[in-house]
C-alpha cells in the first residue's frame, strides 16, 4: 500500500482551474521526483497536500488514513514536512531553539530545559551524520547547513514523508553529495520524499520514480529506471503548437554590445556579440545566471571580471549610470517592485529616468514633457486618460509601456528586457512581442531575458541557454523550440 | 445622481490634497472669536513666530518627502546659534554671521547625511546620536570659551553690542525685528524660502528625485537615480535651512541659550509637516502644506495666550490636534468602508 495517494485533485482560484483531476501516489521509502515547467501545479499541489489550501474535490490518503479537510497543523502532525525553497528559520535564534520552536520542553515553573533540548539535538545530528553545533546561531550557517537543519527538523517530529522544494538550487556539488548521502540513509530506513528540481542529472541519480504535470493536468508517471531525460522533458513540454507568425528574418548592423568573458554575481565566463538590430533571448531556469547577467550589464548586479564595450569602446562596469549614458536601458524584471513609482504620475514615471541624464537643467518643463508623451502615447499604444493619471490607474501591459517609453525617452539604442510580460494578461503580451519587433526594425538591439520559451521563439533572432552561470548553447532561431530548449537547461545534455 | 456623486468626490480630493488650508482655517477661526481684539499686525505676528520653525520644517519635509527622518535640527539650531554669535563678536560682520551659519548648517547636515544617505545607517539612530551630540556641543562649549567671546553672558551666548559692533548688531536686529510695509521681514524671507522650495520640490529634477526615493527607493535606483547622493543632499539642505534658523533666531533675539533654544523644534518640525499632509513613509505630500501646518501650531500658540491659559498646556493642546487630524485622515478612509457607514449612508 502507498504511503500517499492523491487522487483527482481539482483546485481552482478565482475561476481559473490550476489543478484538474490530478494524481499522486508515493510508496514508502522512496524518492518521487515531481516534474513539470514553472506552473505545472506542482507547488499548488504541495500546498493543497500541506493544508495551505484547500482543495475543491478529490481523496487524500496517507498513511491509510483519508483526510478531507487538511490544515497546516494537521498535515505537520501525521508527519508531511514541507522544506521550502526559501527556508523557514529564523536568523537570530540557535539552532537547537528553532528546532524547538513552539514546542520547547520546559519545567513545570515554564522555565526551558536548554540542557535536554540541545543533548536531544546533537543525539539527532549524531544519528544523521550532520555536523552542526546546536548553540550555533542560524545567521552563521551555510545555506547547505540550513538546508539540513530544515530536514533535521522535521525528523526530529518524526515527519514520514518530506517535501524538498528544489534543494539544491544554492548548493554546490560536495554539498550536494554530502545532501544526497544523508537522504539515501534516511530512504533505507523508510522516510519518504517528494522531490522538486529542474535538474535532470539529479533526479536521475536520487529518484527512485516520478510524475510529470502540465498545465495542471497529470501527464505521466513511473519508475525512473524505465525512462530518459528526453522522455520525460517531451512529457514536460508536451507538443506546444509554435505560432512565431509575428517573426520576420531582418537585417543587421555592425556589432553594438560585446560582453567579454564577464564573471559576477551569479554568472560566470559569459560572452556574446550582438549586433545592432538584433533580438537575443537568454534563458534559463530560475537562477541560472540569465537574468543575473542582464543585471551585469545594466550595472546592478556585481560584475568582478571582464569587459564590456558598446559600439567598441569600453564601457565602465557596475555604474546604472554610465551604463545609461552608453545607451542602454534596462526593463527590470518584477515590475513592481522596480519599476513603478507608485505615487507618482504617468508623466513622472516615464520622465524618471531622462531626469538624471538630464540633471544638469534644473528647471522641469512641463508643456515640452506632456507633447513628448503624447507622442509615446500613440507610438507604443498606451491606453490612459490623460497624462497626470496616476500610474497604478494602469493595467499590467499599459504600464510596462510606461517603462519602455521611460527607456526609450533615454535615447537609450540597447535595450535590456528582463522577464518583460511578467503578470501581463495575453493579449497584451502579444502587444509587447509586436513592439519589440517592431523597435529591432526600427534599429534598436535587444536582450530579453524571460522563462518562457514560446516568448524566444516569437521574437528572439537567437538564443543563449543558461546552465549554472554559463553560457551551455546558442541556438539560432530556427532551432529555437521548447524540448531543445529544456534538455539544455536542466542539464539533460551537456 | 451622477452629478452630486462627481462633485462629491472633487470634494473629497480638494480634501485630502489640501486638508492642511482646512485646518489652519479652522485653527484661525478659533483664534479670531477668542481674540479679543484681532488686529492687522496681530495677524502678521503669526508669520514673525513661524519663521524659525517654519524655515527647520520645511528641511524635516524635504527629508520625511525621501521616507526619513531628523531629529538633530532642533539642537543643531542652538549650536549653529552659539557659534554664530560668538563669530559675530569676533568679526562684527553680518555677511560674515550669515554664511557661517549656511555653511555650518551645510557641514552639520552633511554629517547626518553621510551617515544616513551613504553609509545607510538608520536615519532615526544616526540624528538622536547628533542631536544629543549638537546639544551638547553647545552647551559645553559656552562654558569652555573665554567669556568675551560670548557677551560677557553666563551660561548664554549674547552679541556683541559695544563699541564697534553697535552698528553691525542693531542692523541685524532691525531686520529680525523689523517690518517692512507693515509686514515682519523675517515673515518676508519664511514666504521667500517656502516659494523656492514649492518650486524644487514640484518643478525641478531633483525635486521629483525626492518624491521617487520616498516612493520607490529601489524603482528609483533602478531608474539611474543615485539614490545615496540625493539622500545626503536632502540632509545637507535641512541643515542649511537649519543654519538660516539659526540666523533668524539670533537676528531675533540677539542671543542664544544653549539648554533652551530649539529645544523639542524637531518634534514641532515634524508635526508641522505631518498637519501639512506629508506622509512620514515617504513620496506623498505638498511642501507648500509645511508651512501651513507649522502657522497652525503658531496660531495655536496665540489662542492659548488669548485664553490666557497656561503656557505649560500647549504642547498638550498641540499633541491633541496632531492627534486629530491624523485619526480623520487615516480613519476616514476605514470609517467609509465601515459596514455601518454603507448601512446608513450609501443607500
Amino acid at each position: 500500500m502507498s504511503l500517499l495517494e492523491m487522487k483527482g485533485i481539482n483546485k481552482s482560484f478565482s475561476g481559473v482551474q490550476v489543478l484538474r483531476d490530478v494524481s499522486l501516489s508515493v510508496e514508502k521509502g522512496e524518492v518521487h521526483a515531481l516534474l513539470g515547467e514553472n506552473g505545472a501545479g506542482k507547488s499548488t499541489l504541495m500546498n493543497v497536500l500541506t493544508g495551505v489550501y484547500t482543495k475543491d474535490s478529490g481523496s487524500v490518503v496517507f498513511d491509510g488514513v483519508s483526510y478531507d479537510n487538511m490544515t497546516i497543523s494537521l498535515s505537520e502532525k501525521i508527519g508531511i514536512a514541507f522544506v521550502h525553497q526559501e527556508l523557514n528559520l529564523f536568523n537570530d535564534l540557535k539552532v537547537y531553539e528553532n528546532i524547538f520552536l513552539n514546542k520547547e520542553y520546559t519545567t513545570k515553573f515554564g522555565s526551558l530545559k536548554k540542557k535536554q533540548m540541545k543533548a536531544e539535538c546533537k543525539k539527532l545530528f549524531d544519528e544523521l551524520g550532520v555536523d552542526i553545533d546546536p548553540d550555533e546561531l542560524v545567521a552563521n550557517l551555510k545555506t547547505s547547513q540550513k538546508q539540513l537543519l530544515e530536514i533535521s527538523k522535521a525528523l526530529f517530529f518524526d515527519a514520514k514523508l518530506l517535501i524538498l522544494d528544489e534543494p539544491t538550487t544554492s548548493l554546490n556539488n560536495s554539498e550536494i553529495e554530502h545532501l544526497f548521502g544523508i537522504l539515501n540513509r534516511l530512504k533505507e530506513e523508510g522516510t519518504s520524499f517528494i522531490f522538486i528540481s529542474h535538474k535532470m542529472p539529479e533526479i536521475f541519480e536520487l529518484s527512485d520514480s516520478y510524475t510529470v504535470f502540465r498545465n495542471g493536468q497529470y501527464i505521466g508517471s513511473g519508475k525512473i529506471a524505465d525512462t530518459n531525460a528526453e522522455k520525460i522533458t517531451e512529457m514536460m513540454v508536451g507538443h506546444a503548437a509554435n505560432n512565431g507568425e509575428l517573426y520576420k528574418p531582418r537585417k543587421y548592423g555592425d556589432t553594438v554590445l560585446k560582453l567579454d568573458s564577464l564573471t559576477g554575481e551569479g554568472f560566470k565566463d559569459v560572452s556574446l556579440e550582438i549586433k545592432k538590430g538584433q533580438i537575443i533571448g537568454l534563458t534559463g531556469l530560475q537562477g541560472s545566471g540569465s537574468s543575473e547577467l542582464l543585471q551585469g550589464i545594466f550595472g546592478t548586479a556585481k560584475v568582478y571580471s571582464g569587459n564590456i564595450e558598446v559600439n567598441g569602446a569600453g564601457m565602465p562596469l557596475n555604474s546604472i549610470h554610465k551604463a545609461m549614458k552608453s545607451h542602454i536601458g534596462m526593463l527590470p524584471g518584477n515590475r513592481k517592485e522596480n519599476s513603478v513609482v507608485q505615487d507618482m504620475s504617468l508623466l513622472e514615471n516615464m520622465y524618471l529616468a531622462e531626469h538624471t541624464l538630464s540633471a544638469g537643467k534644473f528647471h522641469i518643463n512641463r508643456g515640452a514633457e506632456k507633447k513628448k508623451f503624447e507622442d509615446y502615447r500613440k507610438i507604443l499604444n498606451i491606453k490612459a486618460q490623460s497624462s497626470d493619471d496616476s500610474i497604478l490607474s494602469l493595467s499590467g501591459g499599459n504600464q510596462q509601456k510606461v517603462f519602455i517609453a521611460r527607456w526609450l525617452n533615454t535615447n537609450a539604442e540597447i535595450l535590456i528586457f528582463d522577464n518583460p510580460t511578467q503578470g501581463i494578461d495575453v493579449g497584451a503580451k502579444e502587444e509587447i512581442y509586436a513592439l519589440i519587433l517592431k523597435l529591432a526594425e526600427e534599429g534598436k538591439t535587444i536582450i530579453i531575458n524571460t522563462l518562457e520559451i514560446p516568448e524566444i521563439q516569437k521574437v528572439a533572432d537567437y538564443c543563449a541557454v543558461f546552465y549554472e552561470g554559463s553560457v551551455v548553447k546558442i541556438l539560432k532561431h530556427d532551432e529555437i523550440d521548447e524540448m531543445t530548449v529544456m534538455m539544455y537547461s536542466t542539464g539533460s545534455v551537456v | 445622481m451622477e452629478k452630486t456623486k462627481k462633485s462629491g468626490s472633487v470634494l473629497g480630493k480638494i480634501w485630502s490634497q489640501y486638508s492642511f488650508i482646512f485646518v489652519f482655517i479652522a485653527i484661525f477661526a478659533v483664534y479670531a472669536l477668542v481674540s479679543s481684539s484681532l488686529t492687522w499686525s496681530g495677524v502678521m505676528n503669526i508669520f514673525r513666530h513661524t519663521a524659525v520653525v517654519g524655515t527647520l520644517a520645511l528641511g524635516m519635509g524635504l527629508i520625511c518627502i525621501t521616507g526619513e527622518i531628523d531629529l538633530s535640527i532642533g539642537s543643531m539650531l542652538a549650536l549653529i546659534g552659539g557659534l554664530s554669535v560668538m563669530v559675530f563678536n569676533v568679526t562684527g560682520s553680518i555677511i560674515a554671521t550669515l554664511l557661517f551659519t549656511l555653511a555650518s548648517g551645510a557641514v552639520f547636515g552633511l554629517v547626518n547625511g553621510f551617515l544616513v544617505g551613504v553609509v545607510e545607517m538608520p536615519a532615526f539612530i544616526v540624528t538622536l546620536s547628533t542631536m544629543l551630540i549638537y546639544r551638547s556641543a553647545s552647551q559645553y562649549i559656552c562654558k569652555l570659551v573665554p567669556k568675551d567671546l560670548i557677551g560677557n553672558g553666563s551660561s548664554v551666548y549674547k552679541m556683541n553690542q559695544g563699541e564697534g559692533f553697535k552698528e553691525a548688531y542693531n542692523s541685524l536686529f532691525g531686520f529680525g525685528n523689523g517690518k517692512f510695509f507693515t509686514v515682519p521681514v523675517v515673515g518676508i524671507l519664511l514666504i521667500i524660502v517656502t516659494i523656492i522650495f514649492v518650486y524644487v520640490s514640484s518643478s525641478t529634477k531633483f525635486g521629483k528625485k525626492v518624491y521617487a526615493i520616498g516612493s520607490n527607493k529601489k524603482a528609483a535606483g533602478m531608474a539611474g537615480i543615485n539614490v545615496q547622493l540625493n539622500k545626503t543632499l536632502v540632509f545637507v539642505i535641512a541643515g542649511v535651512l537649519t543654519g538660516l534658523g539659526a540666523f533668524i533666531w539670533i537676528a531675533m533675539n540677539g542671543s542664544c541659550d544653549p539648554a533652551t533654544t530649539g529645544k523639542s523644534y524637531e518634534m514641532y518640525a515634524i508635526a508641522a509637516v505631518v498637519l501639512g499632509g506629508i506622509s512620514m513613509s515617504g513620496g506623498k505630500g505638498k511642501v507648500v502644506g509645511i508651512i501651513f501646518g507649522a502657522m497652525s501650531y503658531t496660531v495655536i500658540d496665540k489662542i492659548i495666550v488669548a485664553l490666557k491659559m497656561d503656557s505649560l498646556i500647549q504642547d498638550a493642546i498641540k499633541g491633541v490636534i496632531l492627534v486629530i487630524v491624523i485619526l480623520i485622515q487615516v480613519a476616514g478612509p476605514k470609517l467609509k468602508e465601515s459596514r455601518l457607514f454603507v448601512k446608513y449612508f450609501k443607500k
